[in-house]
């Protein structure tokens, strides 16, 4: 469930074929350090959460998300 | 990109989405697999991260059918940008500069007292100074958001009014340099609601003292400006009328049955028509276009005690069942307006559409479902923005008044010339002074069909141009018995030893037809002959909208110099010269 609404999320943001854990900041064009504050706003708003900037520096691949997002409870 | 999803980005998708289709956008731009109709070159120097911002700039302009290309300065840079004439800022030479910082990146310590005060507007002074002197173009500067915080005591909030003055004293020095535009911020973060508008979050993130739905806001101002700066803003306003100037359906529910009044129903209307009104006195011009019985409407203009907008406030009314885009044709015709100065508001989603797909060059309003919504919505459009107002703006609804009393005269008239003897015409040509400058650069961004070569300037260049002894710069105005028409003639004319050149020659369309032209073009050439020129030069560059004037020069005795179709040059010896007899006109 969070997995399916994670990938409207990445998808309205990059250009990417196929959404798996594996994507991170590494890996996925556009998703560079500026574009990981619009990232972070997106996942506020979707998951109606708010995520402090010491979180948010963590969350640099879809793995860690999920986790997290499983954590936040949401 | 889909072009039509494209064009529906409101800005509430947040800005990741944003900023994607700027990237789209951007890159579309260079390979010019996308070109639009107009340009602009910006730039943006900051005290705070100013990227996403320019994301939603370059979406929202591109849906505009506007380009623009920013340069945006490095982090934190402005001081060293604006101060330092071999700056990559001046080097880009933008046509207009946003200077966007925060109140706290002025202020030498952070305390906002009585001192501050002062230092920040000698701050802020010089760089502006330094602006002025490096660039030739626009600057654009923002007051500071007077944002009250929750009150520690029980006192005023010192720091508020504080500001509040401050931004005063910005406003009062600067709001008529002719090079130097303000975004009021306090005033935008006001109207968005400071906790809405400003985001501790994004400031700790990103640098960026705003929330996204304010970058949202701000962009749409920023490209007010723009649009204002180029000349690009609408003129005239069409309405349709059941449903949108009133509720009901006057046809059926009869002057009794609309709802238009100062209780509701019918309060929203008359909100709406209050802003219509505002607008009007601004210098738009009103047009109605209806599917609707003449009389009935008519009879809601004069009769009904309630309405704000009457009969005199329009231009154009045309009722009738014809199709409304072949209306709207004739709208623009009879005020000899281009389609694309044109907004029409109509409730009808049908109607909008059949607009949309006949004449796509009018903007469509959506208007929200809920009229109470109407007043706010078409005051954040932001299609009719200007940089300035001058006297004309204020009275050209007058001035369109006067014009359909003097057609209905001419119609009385048996001849042409009995039309014209009768109309006791003065004419008066003079060089631009300091209180002209306004009107001319406005006459050069706004002239589209009587214009001979459509070159377009600002007030900033105008106004270096008056100054320059190797230009001389023409206005004409006239009256007649109807009235002051005004200013309604240009020429900006290049000074050299034995050679004038017409640069810009352009006569409101109001008065085409009336021979206003020639007494120009005899000042010139009489002029020129005095200063002892063998020859005055001009040209003529067409447009999609300036055929009208393709054979003026030859009219004007004007012999053509070369068979460019792009640009056809002309010029006329003076040996000799004789002024032409002037039948119709007393000239001053």
């Amino acid at each position: 469930m969070i997995k399916d609404r994670l990938e409207v999320v990445f998808r309205q943001s990059f250009e990417i074929e196929k959404f798996t854990e594996d994507l991170s900041i590494d890996n996925v064009p556009g998703w560079d350090s500026m574009a990981h504050v619009g990232l972070i706003l997106a996942l506020q708003k979707e998951f109606a959460i708010s995520i402090p900037p010491a979180d948010a520096i963590e969350l640099t691949s879809v793995k860690n998300i999920i986790r997290y997002l499983a954590n936040r409870d949401v | 990109m889909d072009w039509e999803s494209f064009k529906k980005l409101k800005g509430d998708e947040g800005w990741l989405v944003i900023r994607r289709h700027a990237g789209v956008v951007s890159d579309a731009l260079r390979q010019k697999t996308l070109v639009l109709k107009h340009q602009a070159d910006i730039a943006f120097v900051s005290s705070y991260t100013v990227d996403p911002l320019a994301d939603y700039v370059q979406v929202f302009s591109a849906q505009n059918d506007l380009a623009v290309n920013s340069y945006i300065a490095p982090y934190g840079q402005f001081n060293q940008e604006l101060l330092n004439p071999q700056s990559e800022l001046y080097r880009a030479s933008p046509q207009l500069t946003f200077l966007l910082i925060e109140i706290e990146s002025l202020l030498t310590n952070d305390a906002v007292d009585e001192q501050a005060q002062s230092s920040v507007l000698s701050r802020l002074q010089g760089l502006v100074d330094a602006f002025l002197k490096n660039s030739t173009g626009i600057l654009v500067i923002n007051t500071f958001p007077a944002c009250p915080s929750w009150p520690l005591q029980v006192l005023p909030d010192q720091r508020r009014i504080l500001i509040e003055k401050l931004n005063a004293g910005i406003i009062e020095r600067y709001q008529s340099h002719p090079r130097i535009q303000i975004i009021d911020l306090d005033a935008l973060v006001a109207y968005a609601g400071c906790q809405n508008a400003l985001s501790p979050q994004m400031m700790s993130m990103a640098k960026i003292p705003f929330s996204e739905t304010f970058l949202n806001f701000l962009a749409r101002r920023i490209i007010s400006h723009i649009v204002a700066t180029l000349g690009l803003a609408r003129k005239c306003l069409v309405l349709d009328c059941d449903n949108t100037l009133w509720g009901g359906i006057i046809g059926e529910d009869g002057l009794d049955g609309i709802q238009i009044g100062h209780d509701s129903p019918g309060r929203e209307y008359l909100e709406f028509q209050k802003t219509i009104l505002e607008l009007y006195q601004q210098g738009v011009i009103l047009a109605i276009n209806s599917k609707n019985n003449k009389d009935d409407v008519m009879q809601v203009l004069n009769e009904h005690p309630q309405m704000l907008l009457r009969e005199k406030h329009f231009a154009s009314i045309l009722v009738n069942w014809d199709p409304k885009p072949q209306n709207m044709q004739k709208i623009a015709d009879q005020i000899n307006i281009g389609l694309d100065a044109m907004v029409f508001i109509d409730d009808n989603p049908a109607e909008r559409q059949m607009m949309r797909q006949s004449l796509p060059q009018v903007e469509m309003l959506e208007m929200p479902a809920d009229p109470s919504l109407f007043a706010r919505t078409l005051r954040e459009t932001g299609c009719f923005t200007r940089a300035y107002l001058t006297e004309e703006d204020k009275n050209r609804g007058q001035i369109y008044a006067a014009q359909r009393q003097r057609e209905q005269f001419q119609q009385s008239c048996a001849t042409l010339e009995d039309f014209l003897k009768s109309l006791e015409m003065v004419v008066s040509i003079h060089p631009a002074g300091k209180d002209d400058i306004k009107r001319v650069a406005q006459l050069t961004q706004r002239t589209n069909q009587f214009n001979l070569t459509t070159r377009r300037y600002t007030e900033a260049a105008i106004a270096a141009m008056a100054q320059n002894p190797s230009w001389r710069i023409y206005v004409l105005g006239l009256k007649d018995k109807f009235g002051d028409n005004g200013t309604v003639g240009l020429a900006l004319v290049e000074i050299q030893p034995k050679k004038w050149r017409v640069d810009t020659f352009l006569m409101s369309c109001r008065v085409i037809g009336r021979q206003v032209e020639d007494a120009m073009v005899d000042r010139i050439c009489r002029d020129a002959a005095k200063a002892g020129c063998i020859s005055v030069s001009a040209e003529y560059i067409p447009t999609a909208k300036n055929n009208l004037v393709a054979g003026f020069w030859d009219k004007m005795g004007f012999e053509k110099e070369n068979a460019d179709a792009k640009q056809v040059r002309y010029s006329k010896q003076l040996k000799n010269y004789q002024s032409p007899q002037f039948l119709y006109l007393k000239i001053v």
